[in-house]
Parts: C-alpha cells; structure tokens; sequence
C-alpha cells in the first residue's frame, strides 16, 4: 500500500519534491467515527472491580488467598482438622517421635505438637486480626483528621504520632504488659499492639488524604453545596482507602509476628491459651533435643505471615495508581 | 506492499535524483508500529508514509492517539514500553536506519536527529544546573566547541550571502569571550576611521553588540558585518582574524542558550530548573536539541504547554535558527493554525494512520479527506465567527436576522439585566519567606448580562482563574465585592449560600480530576440533586437521563466509571452535573483548554446550544483567543491581575485599543491564515 497507489495528483501538486505530492486516503482505510462516542459494547468497570479483575489473574494473590482461607477455617474451625484435646498431655508420650496418629510428635510435656498446632491459629489469628481492625480504625480516623483539616489539628495530632513512632514497639510492648501480667484476656495483645501499631496507618492515611483533598472533585463538590465536613466522608476518604488497606493487609503478618515475639518472651498471651508464640518459646531449649517440635509451630506462623504480606503486594500490584490511569 | 513496488520507486528517487533534485533528509515509508499489551498487540500506526527535506519544516497534525507522536518517536528508536517497529523503512539521508540496534541509535541521537520534548517542566534534571544539561549534549555528542558546524545547505546558503568569501574550517570559529571587549574596541576604531559621523558609529556598535555573541557568532559573520558597516575588507578580514579565535565551553554553553533566546545565559547557565519559568525551560531544552548540531530536529509539541506569546516568540526563534543552520524540522501538533504557519509540508495523521498529506496551504485551503475536513471546520481561527446556537440553525431562513435581533435585545436589556457583577475585585496572597502581599488580583471590576457569555481571557497568571474562584464564592475577596442579582455574594449566610450554589455553577478544566473516580456516572450527576434534597430516587434517575440526553451521551454512560470515559465525555458529564440543579450561571474555567479540537469543537457547541435553551450565563474563562471569538458576546482582558481591556467581542477583535491585546490577537497561530473548505 504505498502512496503512489492511491495519491489523488491534484494540479499544483506536480511541483512538489518527490515523496511530498498530495496524497489523499482512500476513505475505506480509515472510516470516521463519530466524535468522541461512547462505546457501549464494554461493561462498565468501577476501580473496584478492575483492580478485581487484575487480582484474580495474579498468582500471588490466588496462592496467597487459598492459604489465608485455610488459616481462617483452622482458626475457625480447629476440630475439623484435628480430633485431640491440645491441652491433653500425657508425659509418658514426652518428646516422642512423630506416629501416623501424630504426624508432629510431642514436645516436652507429652501434648500432640500437631493438635497444639492447629489450635494455635486461632489466637494468632484472631490477635493479628482485632489488631488490624483497631489500628485501621484509631489510626485511620486521627490520620484522615490531620491530612483533611490540616494547620494546627495536623500539627497536633503529627506530633502525638510522632511520639509514639519514637518509642520501640516491643520496649513499649514490654512496659506496658509488665503492668497487667494478671490478666489471662488476649485483648490485652490486642491494646498493646494497637497502641503502638497505629502510628504508621496514621501517617499512611494523612499523606493519602492530602494528596486525595487537594484533587479538583472536591472544589466541584464543594461549589456544588456540599459541607467540608460530608465531604471528607463522601469523596475524601473513599479515595485514599487504597494504599490503607495495603498497608493493613501487610501489617496484619506483621501483628502476628509481634504477638509470637511476646508471647515468646512471656509476656504475651497467656500461658492457658495455646498460641504458636508460647509452643515456640516452650521449644526453644529443645533445638538440640528434638528441633521437630520447634519446627512445626514455627512453619505454621511463617506460612500465616507469608501469605498475607503477599496478599498485601497484590493488593497494592492491583491498586497501584499507575495501572489505575485510564 | 511487495517488492517490486519498493525498486519501483527507489528507481524513480534515483532518477529524480540525477536530476539534481535535492536528497530526502527522512523518508519514512509504510511505517507500522506495534504495542505489546497483556491481551494481544495493538497496532499504533499503520502504512505510514512521510518525506522530509533538509532545511524543511515538516508538521504531523492529529488528535490524542493518532500515532503522531508515536511516528516521530520511531526515527529516533525512542519508542516507550513495549513498541516496536514491525513493518515499513525509515531512512536517514538514504540510510537505512529501521532494524538499529540501540547502540546505533545512540550514535545519531543528538548529532543527527534532536529532540525538543513536550513538556518542559519534566525534562529537566531538577538537580543539576542548566549550564551542566547543556554541556552534557555538547560533550556526549564530541562537539568542538571552537567552532561551529554548519550543514552543507547553511554552508551554501554562507557562501552566495558572503560573495564566495566563505571558506569554512577557521571562518566558522566562534567569538571567545575573553577576546569579545577587544573585538568590539577594535571593531569601534575601524568604523570610525571610515565615517566621522558619530552616530553612525554608535548604531554599527549597537548591531555589533547584539549581534556578536560569543559562543555563537562566527568569524565570518563579523567579517561580514564589518564589511556591512563600512570597515574596508582587508582590515575587517585583519580584525575578525586576530580577535575571533575560538571559544570556551563555557562560552559555548551561553551561546547555545542566547541563541535559543534566552537572555543573560551565561548567568542563567548557572542556575537550576526550578528557579525558570516554563517557557525559559523550553528554551533550554531548543539549546539541548540544538547543541550537536542536527541535520533533523523533532519537535513533539514544544509549545503546547506555553501561553501563546511566549509560544510565539519561541517558534519564531527557532525558525530563525533552523533556517540559518539549515536544520529539518519535523514538527508535530494537535494546532492545525500552527501547523499552516509553521510548516511548508504538512501530514494529517487519524487512527495511526496518515489520511492526507501536501504542502500545507493546500491542504488546509482545500481539505479533500473526510477527516481534514472536519479538522478544519473545527479549527478555531480568527476567522470563525461566533457559534449559532442550533436552534438558531433551524430557524435557517431568519437566521441572520434573529442574530442581530438577539444581540438587540441584550444590548437593551444589558442595563437592567445585568446578572453577576464584579466591583473593584482585589485578592492578595501571602507569599512564602516576603513579607509583601503578592496581588494576585488588582481592582477589576466587569459585569455579566444575562443570557450572554462573558469570556475572561489572559495567560498564565494573569488572575483570571482567581476571579472565577472568587465569583463561585470559593476563595473571599481581599477587597471589592461580588454581586450576584445585585445582593453581595459574600455577605450571604449559610442558607443565602447553599441557594446561590443552586444558581452558580462552575465546571472546570481538568477533565481528568473534576470527576470523582470512585463515583459512578449516575452517582456524579446525582450528587448535587441529593445535596440539595430534591425529588426522590425516581425523579431524581429521570432527571439524570434527562441530563445525559441534554449533553448527547447515552444513558447506559451511567452505569461507568469516570476512568472509561474520554476526556471529552468526561467534561459534557461535568457540564451535566453543572445543569442539574438549573442554575441560570455557570463558569467555565479552561473548561475545553485539555481537549482535542474536534472535541472541543463539540463541547463548544453544547454550551452554546444549552445557553440558548436554558437563557444561561457563562462567565468562560480562557487562554485562548480563538475559542472567545466563537463563544463570547464580552471579553474581559487581564494581565498580571489588572484589567487590560473590557469590551464586547466585536470591538476587541477589530479595533483593540491596548497593545497587549493585539499581542494576543497577532500571536494566535494562523490568525492570518484563511482556512475554508471547498
């Protein structure tokens, strides 16, 4: 198809250079569209579900998904997946090895480390859990408040969270548990983590919410009558839910980490709630002895933490604002 | 596209060619380019065929996504992503330079072809200080910075201005500027050894000291400009001989700089990106693309993000330049009027493919494919008159009559009716680190008639943008008050207000961010029916198909995400919203400034058809002149936050009484040009 083809000579073209003789296109190659149509044959697509349909092609979130799903009907469910008691021990099975019955063995006290197992999700979850919820929630509300209204408030509530940014999680964790070592709740993890927690959701939302105020919607919708108070809810903070529930997501690994890590220390969770944090400090002078017994509470809480940080990189793949545009 | 049609016409070029015609600089022949995307390939552009002569300016002309970037990006192997260059030949001064590799590319990049990029406020390094991004080009490409080099055309082109004195090599040595001040007192002496007149002498110095700058001008340029003043050959050969020896980098790096126009470059070659404007930007970046000397500069919009003065004033530049070294110019633009200015040859590009080409009179004059023509009729130029509302259209045989009958009317209505007035508006903002207040706004005072459009016109910064804020009561006046229906806007309580909000509406320029992209179409038109709690969910569905239906969308549009839709869709939704609550005032700030000119065209029409409808206000704010004159019954002239001129539209467009108004009018591109169809 070259332009000798279908080159229309008009008269004043014959002076042009070679390569620069008027040349028109045959209609048929390029039909004109009515300007700026809609097409209409396309579903209609929100964020949402676009960054749905990204996420269900990827493979991490798929892998991640079938384990997070799997870790929740353990918690939820534990004795679908085991018939034994976890507080059962008989000493006389002390540290015996790994039986079709028992596939894990026992640890020092004689109990099934497999039922131990299973039984400690629940806890872990529900600690990583309540945590996320609250600090999502503490975090989100005082980090929203300071990027929307700005001034004075952000100066304020910028300073009281960078206070708690100073002070060390586990140091703070430490102090604090000391003063209720009584108590045998799981919520006192949960405040604890909480508390210390919500300081980096706060600063995520702040900045999300400065950057989502200043966009031009919200001008229209003021002049349209809207109060700046509605106006965060309804416009401001849909729109910088993204990168906080990102955030979240990965955070929520990260929660159960730290309740294991306290628990370990002994200051955690409460030695009549079986949590994989206190099987693995129970472990931790057998290494040598029997390494199995470590090993499987150990697995469990890395395989938990894993999947849900790589739900939160999928998450963020699926609402990263650069695949967002257009 | 088969073998033989390719010896055919490279035998023709071959023929031609003894002839002594001259060589295509470019040729690009059935160029095809792919994308690789996670569903399969999409072809950008397709049988893509352009020619570009030295010395030539050539202009690609499309829409957003016509290939006309993509096209120019694959001769210089920039292609971004994933494209690639699946078909066709691109060739450079006969070479075939299609399947290069990158390193090859590398090679051409900046010593044969320069790029001038589209936006110049990302293509600085913010860190490093102008001088530095220059010098970079100059020594990545091994230029001498001694002496300059001239294309065969330019040298040519030397020679017959010179007499046949030229002779290259040590003629084209630059002015140093450690031998400038001798030059110019040796220069001094000898004009006045040969003229007593002193004021003669004082003129010639006064051409020699703008025109000798060092790093830039050659040898035989101030031979020749002495020569021109008087000074006997001999001894200006002897002057431009002993003094002109050569310059420094540094010499040369303001050279660069003064020639693409900016002034006091040796001190500006020292300061960062951010301490320039937009346009001084992109007169760093015309020295960058520039600096190794290509035979063939592209262009991508290098204007397009300026005010149009500033646009003026650089195109002239660097037309100026090219043509003095002889240098293509390959020219793309979505500006049809800038495109007839600028270029001798013109290729129209739609859909990745390109529909016409010709020299670009003709084509403009006398537009032959569908596409053309609908370009051209959309163009706003000076010559378009203002848009006839489509119920005026029908009403075709009392058109003319009716016009003049309307504009009557309003003239004698324009005393009582008068619907939003601005008095001795002044807004002040506090600058950061000053201590005074920055005026952004200063005493403007203007009025709008009902059922007309008042049209703000000025360029950045001019405060056009503040006033609309201030008479949609989203900023507060320093001073001065607005009058809506005679009562003051910011004296209004909160219930006083949310009933102005009924009545004045804004839809601005971003398409892309006016839009609440979590929001559905439906909900976006909705809100402002629910904010102001009227009718209930059924009504309030009704009203928003009868919305769509008043903007030309379909109502199945409702059910989308602002993110599927066109920029152009997404402005008729805002004016949609706008109309919701029936306001009788809308401003429009750049409302159609981000799109496509048939786009715009369309949505200008809108407007126009919804103010003769509905008897709406507009108070349109823009840039640009064009769109004023097919829109406006006023026009509101501001600079620098004062008023310039106040007039109805007529007036300013044929006898403009400020200077800066005719600035504005002389610098529209292709004001002068009279596009038509047949």
């Amino acid at each position: 198809m070259t332009a000798q083809n279908h080159a229309i000579a008009t008269p004043s073209a014959q002076g042009a250079l070679p390569g620069q003789e008027r040349y028109v296109a045959p209609i048929e190659e390029t039909p004109l569209k009515e300007v700026d149509s809609v097409d209409e044959s396309q579903p209609a697509r929100s964020m949402w579900s676009e960054a749905w349909r990204t996420l269900r092609r990827n493979p991490l979130f798929i892998v991640s998904a079938v384990l997070i799903v799997l870790v929740l009907l353990v918690a939820i469910f534990p004795s679908l997946f085991t018939k034994g008691n976890p507080n059962y021990c008989d000493l006389e099975n002390s540290l015996n090895p790994s039986s079709p019955s028992h596939p894990f063995g026992y640890d020092l006290q004689g109990c099934d480390v497999y039922t131990r197992t299973i039984y400690g999700t629940r806890a872990s979850l529900s600690v990583g859990v309540l945590t996320t919820i609250l600090v999502v929630i503490i975090g989100g509300l005082i980090g929203a408040v300071a990027g929307y209204f700005g001034g004075w408030v952000d100066a304020v509530l910028s300073r009281i969270t960078d206070i708690f940014y100073a002070i060390p999680l586990l140091l703070g964790a430490i102090v604090v548990l000391q003063m209720f070592r009584t108590s045998t709740s799981i919520w006192k993890v949960v405040f604890v983590l909480a508390l210390f927690g919500w300081v980096s959701v706060a600063r995520i939302t702040r900045s999300s919410v400065m950057e989502a105020k200043n966009l031009e919607f919200n001008t229209a919708s003021e002049a349209l009558g809207l109060s700046r108070g509605r106006n965060l809810f309804k416009h401001v903070i849909p729109n910088s839910l993204a990168p906080v529930i990102v955030v979240a997501t990965t955070s929520l690994g990260t929660y159960i980490v730290s309740e294991a890590t306290l628990s370990f220390l002994g200051i955690g969770l409460p030695t009549t709630v079986v949590s994989w944090g206190g099987d693995i400090s129970a472990a931790q002078n057998l290494l040598r002895v029997a390494p199995t017994v470590l090993f499987w509470p150990s697995l469990a809480l890395a395989i938990t933490v894993l999947a849900f940080i790589m739900m939160g990189d999928a998450v963020r793949d699926a609402l990263d604002p650069k695949s967002r545009s257009l | 596209m088969s073998n033989t049609t390719i010896e055919a016409s490279s035998s023709k070029s071959g023929a031609t060619q003894s002839d002594s015609a001259p060589r295509p600089l470019l040729e690009v022949k059935d160029l095809q380019v792919q994308f690789t995307t996670s569903t399969g390939s999409f072809t950008a552009v397709r049988d893509s065929d352009f020619t570009v002569y030295p010395g030539q300016w050539v202009a690609i002309v499309g829409e957003s996504g016509s290939g006309k970037s993509t096209s120019a990006m694959s001769v210089l192997g920039l292609l971004p992503g994933t494209g690639h260059v699946t078909g066709g030949s691109i060739k450079l001064d006969g070479e075939d330079i299609t399947h290069y590799t990158s390193k090859q590319f590398e090679s051409i990049r900046g010593k044969r072809i320069g790029l001038v990029p589209q936006d110049p406020m990302s293509n600085l390094n913010p860190v490093w200080r102008i001088g530095t991004q220059v010098k970079e080009a100059i020594v990545a490409n091994g230029m001498d910075v001694k002496r300059e080099k001239r294309s065969e055309l330019a040298q040519r082109l030397a020679d017959s201005e010179t007499d046949g004195h030229y002779h290259g090599d040590d003629d084209e040595l630059f002015i140093g500027s450690a031998q400038l001040p001798q030059l110019i007192e040796n220069a001094r002496a000898a004009v006045a050894s040969v003229t007593d007149d002193a004021e003669a002498v004082e003129k010639a110095m006064a051409h020699f000291n703008e025109q000798w700058v060092a790093g830039s001008s050659t040898r035989w340029q101030v031979r020749e400009d002495l020569i021109a003043a008087g000074v006997p050959a001999d001894e200006a050969k002897r002057i431009a001989t002993t003094y002109v020896v050569g310059a420094t980098m540094d010499d040369r790096i303001a050279g660069l700089l003064t020639e693409a126009g900016l002034p006091d470059a040796a001190t500006r070659a020292r300061q960062y990106p951010y301490e320039f404007s937009g346009g001084m930007r992109q007169r760093a970046l015309i020295a960058i693309g520039l600096a190794a000397r290509p035979e063939l500069l592209i262009a991508d919009e290098p204007t397009s993000a300026l005010d149009v003065t500033v646009q003026k004033r650089i195109l002239d530049h660097l037309q100026f330049l090219t043509d003095s070294l002889g240098t293509a110019v390959l020219f793309i633009t979505h500006d049809l009027g800038l495109a007839a200015e600028r270029a001798q040859h013109i290729v129209v590009m739609y859909k990745g493919r390109v529909v016409e080409s010709g020299p670009s009179l003709e084509v403009l004059q006398h537009p032959q494919h569908p596409y053309t023509k609908r370009l051209v009729a959309a163009a706003p130029s000076l010559a378009s008159q203002r848009i006839i509302s489509a119920r005026q259209r029908g009403d075709a045989a009392a058109a003319d009559a009716s016009l003049d009958h309307a504009a009557k009317d309003a003239q004698q209505i324009a005393g009582s009716e008068t619907i939003i007035e601005v008095q001795h508006l002044v807004k002040e903002f506090k600058m950061p680190r000053r201590k005074e207040m920055f005026r952004a706004v200063d005493d403007v005072s203007f009025s709008v008639r009902r059922g007309t459009t008042c049209a703000i016109v000025g360029e950045s910064g001019s405060g056009k943008s503040t006033v609309a804020n201030m008479v949609l009561h989203l900023l507060d006046p320093t001073s001065g008050t607005v009058l809506y229906e005679g009562k003051d806007v910011h004296s209004f309580d909160r219930r006083q207000l949310l009933d102005f909000r009924r009545h004045v509406q804004p839809v601005f320029q971003n398409p892309y961010g006016s839009l609440d992209p979590m929001y559905s179409i439906y909900r976006s038109i909705e809100e402002p029916l629910k904010i102001h709690g009227i009718g209930n969910k059924k009504t309030r569905l009704a009203r928003v198909r009868e919305l769509l239906d008043m903007v030309s969308l379909p109502q199945s549009t409702m059910t989308r995400y602002p993110n599927e839709l066109s920029g152009g869709q997404r402005q008729r939704i805002a004016i949609a919203r706008a109309m919701a609550l029936n306001p009788d005032v809308i401003v429009c700030d750049e409302a159609v400034s981000a799109l496509d000119v048939l786009v715009q065209d369309q949505v200008l029409h809108l407007l126009n058809d919804l103010q003769a409808e509905q008897g709406l206000s507009y108070l349109f704010i823009t840039h640009d002149l064009a769109v004023v004159r097919q829109i406006a019954d006023d026009v509101v002239v501001m600079r620098q936050g004062k008023l310039v001129e106040h007039a109805t539209t007529d007036e300013v467009f044929n006898s403009p009484k400020t200077q800066y108004t005719r600035d504005l009018l002389d610098a529209i591109p292709g004001g002068s040009l009279k596009l038509g169809l047949d």
